[in-house]
């Protein structure tokens, strides 16, 4: 799309790091993530576990504006977002994967899908190294779940080629097969972006830098 | 179908001959372009009953006209805009916006009706202002028709990479960068002032033929956001041009056949199976990762 492209990209093509202080969120009266505090270096890689239901996802969200009510201050790139204009910037800034990809209220074609990443070329050539590229003619409804999940990840490629600095993926290979889910962590750490990666995945995490657990809301480091 | 088909069809000529029946085939075929496409938004955004609710906000819009002594219809369409417009912060969740549909129908008929009893003006007659025919559609009617048919579909040309993300996922279309609060307002302003319009010009029964009706046949054939829309079109097309022959020379009420005859099409269209729904595990195993 060619807004992605303008000249309001992220600061040019590299990793940005992540500030959270006091992140607390919200579903109606139960509290999903209390008190957050993280820092997340440029480029590096963090896998996010802890049990379902404790917060992860909502974390992610949060990131990226799509949790309302959260509260606390969330900083990608040392840039804070209010206003619409810094949350079409901070979208910008981080690709994401969502966890359950919507099967949509209505039918969205793969190569729909790759080109919304802004980097429709890269996008489309990531799907070919997975082995979906031929599916960009499909709608997204017809695919498995793993081809889908393929897809999201071949459209995160593209995102981090059109400028995104950091990579928020909400279970990325939840669906796939044990040579898929390996394949789908090569491309995941071999991004240019720092890289959050919420999994159940055991060798995903294992092969990030740090490992952080959630339970009931509050992050700690495992060590 | 009455007498010998030559006979039928002499009947239909003469009839094609008259004015209004000339001035309604244009407009129903002017109102196939513009309308199916304000229906495939109305199918994505899920907000059918936004006719419902739109007949009621326009008869407060009415109302309000009576009162103030301003262009009645011109307020109906202001109503609705604005209608059309409050309710576009619900859209944040998934199933705001056929909820508001049902609490904005609810508020506005109490409100007409409470202004009307207030004002001493008779609810029936604001009523009969909403209420078209497709038969009686007047010039200026016609030329808002022809603008509809030219400005939905521009519009939707301009944004279809935008409206596809939209109508697919609310959260993928803002991760892509869409101005999708913005967007989702232009849409029902859009939808709200195109079925108002709508009303008036055809009544409340045919919109439904006009808008809903050949989008839902036509998301069940169509695999895309542009290609839905084509068939809608095609289908909206199709069903007016024969539902109006059909009408005419029966001699039946065209608004009627005409939603009957879509009805038909949405029918028949379920009813074919549906393509390729076994055809996703071949590609699947082609495809899958080689070793490399």
């Amino acid at each position: 799309m060619e807004r992605n492209q303008g000249a309001d990209r992220p600061d040019g093509p590299g990793p940005l790091g992540i500030r959270m202080r006091g992140v607390a969120c919200r579903h109606g009266r139960v509290d999903a993530v209390r008190a957050v505090d993280l820092d997340v270096e440029p480029g590096s890689r963090v896998a996010l576990t802890g049990t379902n239901g404790s917060g992860k996802t909502t974390l992610l969200r949060a990131v990226l504006g799509l949790h309302r009510g959260a509260g606390g201050e969330i900083r990608v790139g040392g840039r804070s977002a209010r206003t619409p204009a810094e949350w079409a910037w901070r979208r910008r800034a981080c690709a994401w994967i969502p966890q359950k990809p919507a099967t949509g209220r209505f039918p969205l074609g793969g190569g729909e899908l790759l080109d919304s990443s802004g980097a429709p070329a890269q996008a489309r050539e990531a799907a070919a190294a997975l082995g979906v590229g031929d599916l960009a003619d499909r709608a997204l409804h017809t695919l498995s779940g793993g081809q889908l999940q393929r897809m999201y990840l071949a459209r995160a490629v593209g995102c981090v080629a059109a400028g995104a600095g950091v990579l928020l993926a909400d279970e990325p290979t939840a669906a796939l097969d044990f040579a898929g889910q390996e394949e789908a962590a090569d491309v995941l750490l071999g991004l240019p972006a720092t890289l959050v990666v919420v999994t159940h995945d055991r060798t995903l995490a294992e092969r990030c830098d740090r490992v952080l657990e959630m339970a009931a809301g509050s992050l700690r480091e495992r060590v | 179908m009455s007498g010998p088909p030559t006979a039928l069809a002499a009947d239909l000529a003469e009839l094609l001959q008259l004015v209004p029946v000339q001035r309604a085939g244009i407009a129903l075929l002017l109102a196939a372009v513009g309308l199916p496409v304000v229906g495939v938004v109305i199918v994505g955004l899920d907000i059918m009953p936004v006719r419902f609710a739109m007949m009621h906000v326009a008869l407060l819009g009415i109302a309000v006209g009576l009162l103030t002594g301003l262009d009645p219809m011109l307020c109906a369409l202001v109503a609705c805009a604005l209608g059309g417009a409050g309710v576009a912060p619900l859209a944040r969740t998934p199933d705001g916006l056929s909820g508001a549909m049902g609490l904005l129908m609810s508020l506005a008929i109490a409100a007409a009706l409470l202004l009307l009893a207030v004002s001493g003006v008779n609810a029936a007659g604001a009523f009969a202002l909403l209420w078209g025919s497709i038969l009686a559609v007047g010039t200026a009617d016609l030329v808002v028709v022809a603008v509809l048919a030219v400005l939905v579909p521009a519009l939707f040309w301009w944004r279809r990479r935008d409206l596809a993300l939209l109508l697919y996922d609310r959260e993928l279309a803002l991760s892509s960068g869409v101005a999708v609060e913005r967007l989702t307002l232009l849409l029902l302003v859009l939808v709200a002032v195109a079925v108002a319009g709508a009303i008036k010009l055809t009544g409340a029964l045919l919109v439904d033929a006009l808008t809903l009706l050949p989008a839902l046949a036509a998301r069940r054939l169509g695999t895309s956001l542009t290609s839905i829309t084509l068939w809608a079109v095609g289908i909206g097309i199709t069903v007016n041009v024969t539902g109006f022959l059909i009408a005419l020379s029966l001699d039946w009420p065209p608004g009627p056949v005409l939603v009957l005859t879509a009805g038909a099409v949405v029918l028949a269209v379920h009813l074919v199976p549906e393509r390729r729904t076994t055809s996703w595990r071949a590609p699947a195993a082609a495809s899958l990762p080689s070793s490399h």
